[in-house]
């Protein structure tokens, strides 16, 4: 990357990101729909390119924020890496086990199980499905749940440096007749941007 | 068919590798009866891969919770997808002991595990691998961090004389239910008392009798307060009570007989026997209050009234 080289997304690029994640979310929406027996409503994912400080924003609400709760594993393969982040609403906890773990208690543990469930469900199936078309494999860190692990502002203090642009997909999963709600944002690195491109190059011929 | 001998040899490297890795490896089957069982998993569960091939998972490891672990690897033979667990989620996956059983503080093996497909040449998934990771010293560290923030937080409330809550935590809690009694008007009374002619006893039998007789004052005050209340050391010789839910005349109950019981509390000094009083002012939380400094002045008020019509004794703030 020269220095200094805006960094943009032309409106092909754009939409081609677009369409392979609506593939992927489609079958990550399958997977959750089959798993809690409900009608997940498919949402058109949001491709940009952000700034370190809008990144940083976002994250910084999720800390803030005492009734969320986020999720976020690495990823790397074919020169393409990034993090998946998963962001609920803690208001939600209550509905989501109402649905899928009807037998048990609320309790802490029971919510770590339902964000750990839903993080290697829903990153796992976009993962899967952003990989096979994109014909490369991606190896997948250990997810970490933000807050507990970590606390959020210094993870960001010590990698302002390291940051320059991300390419971001933002996703919103809702789940019909139902207040559930989680967000999923993958994020990109800077220089997976090149190779993502050279791909949607090769898919768009 | 035959093998060629570099074939072999590579297989063999391979395989002992697969033994020899710092990670547990397994593979189980559709019935999640064990078909590889390496040598860290050999070594861990003190039970041979000889002895293990073949047999359910769940009798080789009964201390495993089958119903858990059914659930996240279904998943996997059916979606296809990775499945990752922690050690916040559940600590360990097998019970084996701390690598480090001599040094080591935990007593067992804190675990992350990861359980993906293994996708066969007909692209059935018939199989799956389980890897095991141990974290303890990573849980560990993790763990004692929580645990001494927790112990600073604490010790940065607390008022290191008394045990009492310091003035740092008072005015926040009282910044805090002001806040909250502005929205709910429900009532609510402050009190605020001190010792009365404190520093003739500090005079007269020294400072460490001045520390027994605040300490004494400190040990009445928390017996005699409820668990919702909150109190402190608000200075000196000087004490903070917030009494929730409670109106200005059933605060006066609380202090007069907070009073007598100090006036009853004798206090063995080699100067003969000390006796003390203490004068208190309340002030019920009004809607016309602006700030929460301002209705602690109002205790305060009370208290110079108390003081000044001849102490020990409780006054009520009024307009």
């Amino acid at each position: 990357m020269t220095a200094g080289a805006p960094i943009t997304l032309s409106e092909d690029h754009r939409d081609c990101f677009q369409e392979i994640t609506n593939v992927a979310i489609g079958q990550a929406a399958d997977v959750l729909s089959r798993m809690l027996n409900v009608f997940i409503v498919l949402p058109v994912p949001n491709v940009n390119i952000l700034e370190p400080s809008e990144l940083t924003m976002a994250l910084t609400a999720v800390d803030e924020n005492d009734s969320v709760s986020a999720i976020c594993q690495g990823f790397t393969g074919g020169g393409v890496a990034g993090e998946a982040m998963l962001i609920f609403n803690d208001a939600n906890f209550s509905d989501i086990a109402k649905l899928a773990y009807d037998h048990q208690a609320y309790s802490d543990e029971l919510e770590m199980e339902m964000i750990m469930d839903a993080g290697n469900l829903l990153i796992g199936a976009c993962l899967n499905g952003l990989a096979s078309q994109l014909e490369i494999q991606f190896s997948q860190g250990q997810p970490v749940v933000m807050g507990r692990h970590v606390h959020v502002p210094e993870l960001i203090d010590t990698n302002k440096s390291r940051w320059t642009k991300t390419l971001a997909i933002e996703v919103n999963f809702t789940i019909e007749n139902s207040p559930v709600a989680c967000d999923m944002l993958l994020l990109f690195t800077e220089d997976s941007i090149s190779v993502l491109k050279q791909k949607a190059d090769y898919l768009l011929d | 068919m035959s093998i060629a001998p570099e074939d072999l040899k590579e297989f063999h490297w391979v395989m002992t590798m697969i033994q020899h890795i710092d990670v547990g490896l397994v593979v189980l089957n559709r019935n999640y009866e064990i078909q590889v069982w390496n040598g860290f998993m050999e070594n861990h569960s003190i039970q041979t891969s000889f002895h293990t091939r073949g047999r359910s998972l769940f009798e080789v490891m009964p201390d495993i919770d089958e119903d858990w672990f059914r659930s996240k690897a279904e998943s996997v033979f059916n979606l296809r997808n990775r499945a990752f667990t922690t050690w916040e989620q559940r600590p360990y996956l097998f019970k084996f002991k701390n690598s480090r059983p001599i040094t080591g503080t935990a007593d067992f093996m804190y675990q992350n595990s990861t359980i993906f497909p293994l996708e066969s040449t007909s692209g059935e998934i018939e199989y799956i691998s389980l890897l095991i990771y141990d974290v303890t010293d990573v849980a560990v560290n993790s763990l004692e961090l929580n645990q001494a923030n927790q112990r600073l937080e604490k010790l940065s409330q607390t008022d290191l004389l008394t045990g009492l809550n310091n003035r740092g935590y008072l005015d926040q809690s009282l910044e805090r239910e002001f806040k909250r009694l502005k929205r709910t008007k429900e009532p609510a009374s402050v009190v605020i008392f001190d010792i009365d002619h404190f520093k003739k006893v500090n005079d007269n039998y020294g400072h460490l009798v001045g520390d027994k007789v605040i300490q004494l004052v400190a040990k009445t005050l928390m017996d005699s307060q409820r668990e919702t209340d909150v109190s402190g050391r608000f200075g000196g010789e000087e004490f903070v009570i917030l009494l929730i839910g409670t109106p200005a005349d059933s605060a006066n109950f609380f202090a007069e007989r907070l009073r007598k019981k100090i006036e009853k509390t004798v206090v063995e000094t080699p100067e003969g026997d000390l006796t003390f009083t203490i004068s208190l002012g309340i002030a019920e939380f009004d809607n016309d209050i602006r700030t929460s400094v301002q209705w602690l002045n109002r205790a305060d008020q009370a208290l110079y009234n108390s003081k000044e019509s001849g102490r020990n004794k409780t006054t009520i703030y009024s307009k």
